[in-house]
């Protein structure tokens, strides 16, 4: 890693640098002089592992300060809220690591147990689980879902450094759950229909009965009136 | 005076009462029509997840839904002139219904593509074309503003459908979701059973020309109507022979339509428009996006679109009912046509994200306005009698350019990686048929202006005829009459 400070007012040809690492000094302290109205402090170091990796910080004097975190890539977006699945049925989770970073080695799929986290081994019980990864994305497959394999899960990114961890959550529930809204929505349906489909009958009821009325008027009236023309006729 | 084809229904349209039950029918009806179809994409990624396919495969089921709801519709329209539009609505709601359920038990994506795709969107069909064609029957006066109000149903359907979907999804995840919202489309079958059959009640026109329409109806009003019975016989003589040459080819396909100048210069301006119409919407999000507009801000555009569209369906409803646009109303959907080319084209000039929220205001305008005469100005040019086949034939030959419409235009942001050229394209395919429409309806309408002065010079000739025969007629009758009573006074 390497920094590069123009400096402050007082350009002194000479000024202390040294590397920091999640707060404490780390190697020895350097004279850096001032090049091209520039300092540069350039530091080499080696990645062993995860404990390489953190928030490191080069500073100048006690004037500037310049900060890198060194970290393994970043999961990509999974989903924070729950999948929901149902006993008997299976359920696919799936984790992405997003295209212009590095491709892990391998993946690994955890359940949380409390605090812990425990490995599947897909391979123990293929009827339960399987694990399908390719490059970035890899998904396991959960059969036969019970309330038991509700709770967290974690997809483990497997780097040479250190692993990349996402977090998912399964809920399973019984089919009653859904059946309970949808009984209840079918009911509406069916009261809504047969109150409509009554109110016309009965309005068609009252419509006939008063229009027979209407006829039977009418016809009297034209009887009356034909008769009266006959008699004038006959007249 | 509107033009002839609407006033030949052969009975006074009710123009309210029942008819705003009805209204409410087909709000449902259309709602779910439209925006069942869109709120499932919600859906899409869980169960892409499930089932391990691709998205393009699981995009299918939006392209079979659209296909099945639209090659649905002619068959939709020969059904509900065989049996009204109740019965059809009904079997409509229990289909997608049905799929649904069957849908949330599916083992892999074809069962989804069958249930989902080919019987839901039949079922939306037998949805569709039956509610736009009862609003027909019940109005005649009021009929913009009844259709506009319909119309209102799609935009206020997808803004409840779509965070309601998100929710069940959240709660049940894909398949009790598909459970409920099959349950929650049977409410299609309640918008059924309020579309009762129009009563009707014939009232003697004082102008009796001989009608042209050939619907029961009319027969009806031959037999009650004692006044004009003498003219009634020759009406009747008339219709049943003309109902007999309609016979045969009326029973599928009113092949007559396509003699139809009104209903050619509509499916031809119509064809054209719809390859622009829905591909701006579908984009607006992406293009905010690639804006650099985030998620939230862009699909915020859409509820903007989505409300101001809400508004402005009744709204335009309202207009086109006033006596000044009514009889022009021809004019008044080319206008809406061709401001939304004017839109589209505008559109790539005003960048950022103000430029988006005021472009989406007017396009929604645009969109509700054009939305909401879509279907009056066919009901306007063909009449309430044929508008059931009419509306079925102009969605299967519209099928191909709303489906093909936003895949094309995808294509033109590909190849030109900006998406100022699809605007411009799709700018371009609103304005040509919004001009064509504005000529063709001149033209159109002055020839229907000379048809109808050429019917009543004919009318009135016919009258003077008729009522010396009539008279004549009457004192055979009531002469006969006499005797018979005579006779029967002897006897």
């Amino acid at each position: 890693m390497e920094c590069t400070w123009t400096g402050n007012q007082n350009k002194l040809p000479n000024i202390t640098g040294y590397w920091k690492k999640d707060g404490n000094e780390i190697d020895s302290r350097l004279t850096v002089p001032l090049e091209n109205e520039q300092y540069n402090l350039k530091g080499v170091f080696d990645i062993v592992g995860e404990e390489s990796l953190g928030n490191y910080s080069c500073v100048f004097g006690s004037e500037a300060k310049i900060e890198f975190v060194l970290a393994a890539p970043q999961m990509g977006e999974v989903r924070d809220k729950p999948i929901v699945s149902y006993a008997g049925d299976s359920v696919v989770i799936a984790c992405k690591m997003e295209e212009p970073k590095p491709k892990p080695s391998t993946w690994h799929w955890y359940k949380a147990n409390g605090t812990d986290k425990a490995l599947i081994d897909a391979a123990a019980e293929p009827h339960r689980y399987q694990i399908h990864s390719e490059g970035g994305k890899s998904t396991l497959t959960v059969r036969n879902l019970t309330q038991a394999d509700a709770g967290f899960y974690y997809c483990g990114a497997v780097y040479l450094i250190s692993t990349s961890l996402g977090r998912l959550e399964v809920r399973v529930i019984t089919f009653l759950e859904p059946l309970k809204p949808f009984i209840a929505i079918v009911v509406e349906v069916l009261v809504l229909v047969a109150v409509i489909l009554l109110y016309e009958r009965k309005s068609k009821k009252k419509s006939i009965t008063g229009s027979q009325k209407t006829k039977k008027e009418k016809r009297e009236n034209s009887g009356g009136e034909e008769s009266s023309s006959v008699r004038q006729r006959k007249v | 005076m509107a033009p002839a084809a609407a006033a030949n229904l052969g009975y006074t349209p009710p123009d309210g009462g029942w008819g705003w039950a009805v209204v409410f029918g087909a709000f449902i009806c259309i709602g779910f029509s439209y925006a069942f179809p869109k709120s499932l994409t919600i859906y899409f990624k869980a169960i892409q997840e499930y089932f391990s396919v691709s998205y393009s495969e699981i995009a299918w089921v939006s392209s079979i839904m659209l296909a099945a709801m639209y090659a649905g519709g002619p068959v939709s329209s020969i059904l509900v002139n065989r049996y009204g539009s109740r019965p059809v609505v009904m079997l409509g709601g229990l289909m997608v219904g049905i799929a649904m359920v069957t849908a949330s038990f599916g083992k892999s994506i074809m069962h989804i593509y069958l249930c989902v795709g080919v019987i839901g969107g039949f079922g939306l069909a037998f949805n569709l074309q039956p509610a736009l064609t009862i609003i027909g029957t019940y109005f005649h006066v009021k009929r913009p503003l009844a259709n506009g109000l319909a119309m209102t149903g799609s935009p206020v359907f997808l803004s409840t459908l779509a965070p309601l979907n998100q929710f069940l999804l959240d709660s049940f995840g894909w398949r009790g979701s598909f459970l409920i919202l099959g349950s929650f489309t049977l409410n299609c079958c309640v918008a059924g059973a309020l579309m009762r059959p129009v009563h009707k009640q014939i009232k003697p026109k004082p102008n009796a020309e001989p009608p042209k329409s050939n619907g029961p109806a009319h027969e009806k009003a031959a037999t009650e109507d004692t006044h004009a019975q003498s003219a009634g016989l020759l009406a009747e003589q008339e219709q049943s022979r003309s109902s007999r040459s309609q016979g045969c080819a009326s029973k599928f396909v009113d092949w007559s339509l396509f003699r139809h100048r009104g209903f050619m210069i509509y499916l031809v301006g119509n064809v054209i428009m719809f390859f622009g119409f829905f591909a701006p919407v579908v984009f607006l999000a992406p293009y905010a996006k690639h804006q650099g507009i985030d998620e939230y801000s862009a699909a915020f555009l859409l509820s903007i679109l989505a409300l101001v569209d809400m508004f402005v369906r009744p709204g335009t409803g309202l207009i086109a009912n006033t006596k000044w646009i009514r009889p022009r109303i021809q004019y008044f959907f080319s206008l809406a046509v061709a401001y939304n080319g004017v839109c589209h084209l505008l559109c790539p000039l005003v960048p950022g994200y103000v430029g988006l929220v005021l472009y989406a205001v007017f396009f929604g305008v645009a969109f509700g306005m054009v939305s909401s005469l879509l279907f009056e100005v066919l009901m306007d040019l063909v009449g309430a009698h044929r508008f059931s086949t009419a509306v079925g034939l102009c969605t299967i030959i519209e099928c191909g350019p709303v489906l093909l419409g936003p895949p094309i235009s995808g294509a033109l942001v590909d190849i030109y990686g900006d998406y100022k050229y699809m605007y411009y394209a799709c700018g371009v395919m609103m304005l040509v048929p919004g001009i064509f429409f504005l000529i063709m309806h001149y033209y159109n309408y002055k020839k229907l202006d000379e048809e109808e002065r050429k019917r009543q010079s004919e009318a009135m000739r016919m009258r003077s005829g008729l009522s010396v025969r009539v008279e004549g007629e009457e004192e055979h009758v009531k002469m006969s009459q006499v005797d018979e009573t005579a006779d029967e006074a002897d006897g």
